[in-house]
């Protein structure tokens, strides 16, 4: 597995976790009658709380992503070499860190996707103004469909690397 | 019945004869990561001139000795 593949699926698992722990503890606080529909600046809060949770987590990730990553290199270098050294591996991922044509051009495809998800998201959300559902709804329509948009700009990606542009 | 367009590659080969030359030594001479240098080899990216240029370059071969363009007829 190379390096753009194993980080996509890196980002997809951070981005269900972030949306399935949003949407859990939105369901429970909301059974729970901790959220109403016309508090507009709790939903806010918390909306603005999992988008923090959401980046924090991003960046955990690619730690712990890039720990694994190194220690899987320095396996698979002393396997085949017998030995390995820091700067090696070092270059090594500095070497697949390289974002080139063939990245810019899936990242920009990808990044279409997202875009379109998150579109539809937008105006699905516009229908349920219209058709007098509260805000707030209209508001967790936005937030989902941003995360989702998010994921499925992962997935486009790891399609791309692994099938090609 | 229609035309289709077909790039080629050599890279296996060349690389075969450049003393076996891995994938991450090309892509350090191409300066590209490794994930292009498998996507071009394996025919599911074709790179833009400059990067063909410099594939060919890290052989030390014409372009024409990589890459190959042929037109496909399509029987549909």
């Amino acid at each position: 597995m190379s390096y753009q593949i194993a980080k996509t699926v890196a980002n997809i698992l951070s981005g269900i976790a972030i949306l399935v722990v949003y949407l859990f503890y939105v369901s429970s606080s909301y059974q729970a009658n901790l959220l109403s529909m016309n508090e507009l600046k709790s939903w806010a809060q918390i909306m603005l709380i999992f988008i923090g949770l959401g980046i924090a987590m991003a960046i955990v990730v690619q730690i712990i992503f890039h720990i694994l990553f190194s220690i899987g290199l320095a396996v698979k270098q002393s396997i085949n070499n017998g030995n390995c050294s820091d700067q090696e591996i070092e270059k090594t991922i500095q070497m697949e860190m390289v974002e080139d044509e063939m990245g810019k051009l899936i990242e920009l495809k990808s990044m279409r996707v997202s875009y379109i998800a998150a579109g539809i998201g937008f105006v699905t959300s516009l229908f349920y103004l219209v058709f007098d559902y509260p805000v707030v709804v209209t508001l967790n329509i936005l937030f989902v469909s941003f995360f989702i948009g998010g994921i499925l700009d992962s997935f486009t990606q790891l399609y791309y690397y692994t099938r090609g542009v | 019945m229609g035309k289709q367009f077909e790039i080629t590659n050599n890279i296996r080969k060349l690389r075969f004869f450049a003393d076996e030359m891995t994938q991450q030594q090309l892509a350090e001479k191409a300066e590209v990561s490794r994930q292009t240098i498998i996507a071009i080899e394996g025919g599911k990216y074709s790179p833009s001139l400059e990067l063909a240029f410099r594939i060919a370059h890290a052989f030390g071969v014409h372009i024409n000795e990589v890459f190959d363009y042929r037109v496909v007829e399509n029987k549909k």
